[in-house]
């Protein structure tokens, strides 16, 4: 445990797709300039969870546990931080846990700091077509490494919990169900306010120089922001992104950490079942603390998404599919004896002639020598294109799917599907790199892998 | 290493084909019987008994031997159920032959059937092992049309070529498929029609797919000292060749998906048993796995009948034509003829057979002395391959 505790490292992911117009046929748009972040078909918690704590690479190997929160996670009954564990290459003896809830973002962050751990809150958001807040929800995943305190120093924190029936979804539905927000703010607002006093009280400090409000209820936020004194900038990414959930806190944190200075304040307020807040100073690496794109960035790179596209990604519109069977569900013990090939793209180098075997298996696709050779880790290497094909068959959500051939810079080669890109605009030669997809879900299991995505020009760092 | 012609020669005296349809009316077990019927009709004074051993090839159809002895209601015989993917019907084949050349029965029977038409899919089926999900869920015709775009970048060929190339193929094989009562689709198509085909994986439609349908396929197999007993007009194997590929070309870098590297090898044996040294011009005709159009294509540069990179000029100057210099699927193809797995190797060795017996009606290649049989399954970088050389007469000198 670090002296002074805090953040040392943190990333943040949206997804690669903004919708801003629901209209459902001819009219006006609704959405004003309002517009909400949406994971592509095969993007869910689980797998924003692995993009977003992969960005911060080797320095998560220190964390005695991680710590995975989300109001979406793909399983209800099951873990899902072992497969971000598994992912990111921890330790077997670091634990990983899930927390579940509105108000497990926040408490993910502050178990983090308050034990050196890892913690990645991640959500995908679902509306029904035509709900008030259709815009108003997003997804989006955040990762933060407590210990030395780079990025921000914790000088304070204040907590208040209270039952109150806010925001709430039944095991199996997929949409939140909310109460008049004209009662569930005013208790959230008081509660925050004794939050927020707590805080600064224990900071020793009567304000901040940078006020963040995350709250499950937007008249909540609203309020706790003109009263705390925020400067807009966190409910104008939220205009953007929507309330991306357990995500929500830790995405406007990231956003502020950003763009503040060394030595500023920050106060953080979460108001979700209860309320919770943070006074942090921003440390001297700040800069170096963060890894991957900014949250402007993020913002900047999005593409809209159509509004018919949107719904059929997220289940809500049942498009007819092609006379083909399901593709198949994993099994259990394959998945267990590959697991490093299937959760990290960890194929073999032959220790005879170097060739990259994959997957890997005990005789080598070079050489056919079956002496055995290293690990060698592919998730983080680009690829250039051999072949590419579109599958116009496919029975993902998506009218077609590109699937390619591609060779990864060092060696080794992977066919796999294409995202993040329309099906018809992967041509030979295009570089790529992986990115860990949901590929589909059959007989109750979620089947993951990596799939392959354009190389953006900001991902050259 | 050596893959030698075998001690005895091989000779085959009959053969049996059923239409290749969407058979509603029949099982596989319906068009087994009635493809083994076929050819043991074709020996005069012929009975099933006579026949010492089977080999049946299906892909899905069945399992086991008794994919071919129950339909029969056959006791006493040994019957052996082989897979080996689309080139599962050129396997029961291989098998056979080497049964008789061994001297260890004097008469077997190849057999291949399979029956897609009960699955409620448009395409093909196969039931794997678990497994842990990481690979690509591949159509066929996703999995071949990777052929397309590499061998335009490897020849530089562009895309309004390629699109000519590939409707001349199925032209071509729907144009012989129309003159063969045997064929599941009978009619010629106009290059209109294939491509306005609806597009199903890159730039393949409907229309460069070979036809999903039933059948089965039969040959009765002798050594070629004893073949004349049972016909005057036997033809006899001049030499075959089998490659089962590593898949190193989906498992590492190297492969440019412009070949199929096993078709290369299993060619170069054959030839070199058959003392074929110049393929373009010694074959006669040709009867080859055109599964997907561009698999045609690459395939008149791997069994070296045209020059590599010129395959597609060759296509478009009509060499591979009924009346070209070196007909290619003139019975139509696994394109216009149809495509059941379990059969279709047997279905090319039919069309051989035909040809070589002066039997092949309006689609007979004038003097046609040595054809070739080329049958393949799996996906290019991963596949196995099979090619055969057939002539009607025994040639060459034994070793």
């Amino acid at each position: 445990m670090p002296d002074r505790p805090g953040i040392s490292a943190y990333a943040a992911y949206l997804p690669l797709h903004l919708l801003n117009d629901t209209r459902l046929g001819p009219g006006p748009s609704l959405g004003g300039r309002r517009c909400r972040s949406v994971a592509n078909h095969d993007e869910d918690a689980l797998t924003m969870a692995v993009e977003v704590a992969g960005l911060l690479g080797e320095s998560t190997e220190s964390a005695p546990r991680l710590l995975v929160a989300s109001t979406s996670a793909p399983y209800t009954a099951r873990t899902a931080a072992t497969l971000v564990h598994e992912a990111l290459g921890l330790s077997a003896a670091v634990s990983a846990v899930d927390l579940a809830g509105h108000r497990a973002g926040f408490t993910a962050l502050d178990l983090a700091v308050e034990s050196s751990s890892l913690a990645v809150a991640s959500d995908t958001r679902l509306t029904r077509p035509g709900a008030p807040d259709e815009l108003g929800q997003g997804d989006a995943a955040v990762a933060f490494l407590g210990g030395t305190a780079a990025a921000a120093e914790l000088l304070g924190r204040g907590s208040r919990t209270l039952e109150l029936l806010d925001r709430w979804r039944l095991p199996g539905e997929v949409v939140d169900r909310t109460w008049d927000e004209r009662f569930t703010a005013d208790v959230l607002v008081e509660a925050a306010g004794d939050a927020v006093r707590s805080t600064l009280e224990a900071a020793g400090v009567e304000s901040a120089d940078i006020v963040v409000v995350s709250s499950t209820n937007p008249r909540a936020g609203a309020a706790l922001r003109r009263a705390l004194g925020s400067d807009g900038s966190d409910a104008a990414l939220e205009a953007v992104v929507g309330f991306t959930g357990a995500a929500h806190p830790g995405l406007l944190l990231a956003d502020a950490l950003d763009r503040a200075e060394p030595g500023q304040t920050i106060l953080l307020v979460s108001a979700a079942d209860g309320a919770d807040a943070w006074l942090l100073r921003v440390g001297d690496g700040v800069r170096t603390a963060r890894r991957g794109r900014s949250v402007a960035e993020l913002v900047a790179r999005r593409q809209p998404v159509a509004y018919a596209d949107h719904l059929r990604w997220k289940g809500l519109l049942d498009v007819q599919g092609p006379a083909r069977p399901a593709s198949a569900p994993p099994a259990a013990p394959p998945m267990h004896r590959r697991r490093g090939w299937k959760y990290r793209l960890e194929a073999v180098r032959c220790a005879d002639c170097s060739t990259v075997t994959t997957p890997p298996g005990k005789a080598c696709a070079g050489c056919g020598s079956t002496a055995g050779g290293k690990p060698e880790l592919l998730h983080a290497s680009e690829a250039t294109v051999v072949s590419v094909t579109q599958d116009l068959l496919t029975t993902m959500p998506v009218p077609s799917v590109a699937v390619v051939v591609a060779d990864f810079d060092g060696g080794g080669r992977l066919s796999g599907y294409a995202t993040d890109v329309a099906a018809d605009d992967v041509a030979v030669g295009a570089r790529m790199r992986p990115t860990f997809r949901r590929m589909w879900t059959t007989e109750g299991i979620h089947n993951y892998f990596w799939k392959l995505r354009p190389v953006e020009g900001s991902d050259v760092e | 290493m050596s893959s030698n012609r075998m001690i005895h020669d091989v000779a085959i005296v009959a053969m049996g084909c059923t239409p290749f349809r969407d058979h509603w009316t029949s099982s596989a077990d319906d068009l087994v019987v009635e493809a083994v019927n076929e050819a043991v009709a074709g020996v005069a004074g012929l009975t099933l008994s006579d026949i010492d051993a089977f080999w049946v090839g299906t892909q899905g159809s069945g399992m086991s031997g008794q994919t071919l002895s129950k339909p029969l209601r056959m006791s006493g015989k040994p019957v052996t159920r082989v897979e080996n993917y689309c080139a599962t019907g050129s396997e029961a084949f291989r098998n056979a032959a080497y049964a008789v050349a061994s001297g260890a029965y004097d008469m077997v029977m190849a057999a291949g059937v399979e029956k897609l038409k009960d699955a409620n899919v448009s395409g093909l089926t196969a039931v794997w092992p678990p497994a842990d999900g990481s690979d690509v869920d591949w159509t066929a015709p996703a999995g071949f049309s990777l052929l397309a775009p590499a061998y335009q970048s490897a020849h530089g060929v562009d895309d309004q070529t390629l699109r000519q190339v590939l409707t001349a193929i199925a032209v071509k094989n729907h144009a012989n498929g129309a003159l063969n009562e045997r064929a599941q689709f009978r009619k010629p198509v106009s290059a209109e029609t294939v491509e306005k085909a609806p597009r199903i994986a890159g730039p393949l439609g409907v229309m460069d797919c070979s036809g999903v349908s039933d059948g089965a396929a039969t040959a009765i197999l002798v050594r070629a000292e004893d073949a004349h007993k049972y016909t005057d007009k036997p033809i006899f194997l001049r030499g075959m060749g089998f490659v089962s590929g590593s898949g190193e070309g989906l498992a590492t870098d190297g492969y440019d998906f412009s070949t199929f590297p096993e078709v290369v090898e299993a060619a170069r044996v054959a030839y070199e048993q058959a003392g074929v040294t110049d393929p373009a011009t010694q074959i006669d005709l040709a009867e080859v796995h055109d599964c997907f159009t561009p698999t045609e294509l690459v395939l008149m540069e791997d069994l070296g009948f045209s020059e590599r990179g010129k395959g597609w000029r060759d296509v478009l100057d009509g060499r591979y034509e009924l009346s070209g210099a070196l007909p290619v699927n003139p019975d139509g193809g696994l394109k216009s003829f149809g495509h059941p797995i379990g059969a279709t190797g047997l279905r090319m060795m039919f069309e051989a057979w035909l040809q070589l017996r002066g039997e092949a009606g309006k689609r007979q290649v004038p003097d046609a002395e040595l054809a070739l049989t080329q049958n393949l399954g799996g996906q290019p970088g991963s596949c196995v391959a099979f090619v055969a050389v057939l002539g009607n007469a025994l040639g060459g000198e034994k070793r």
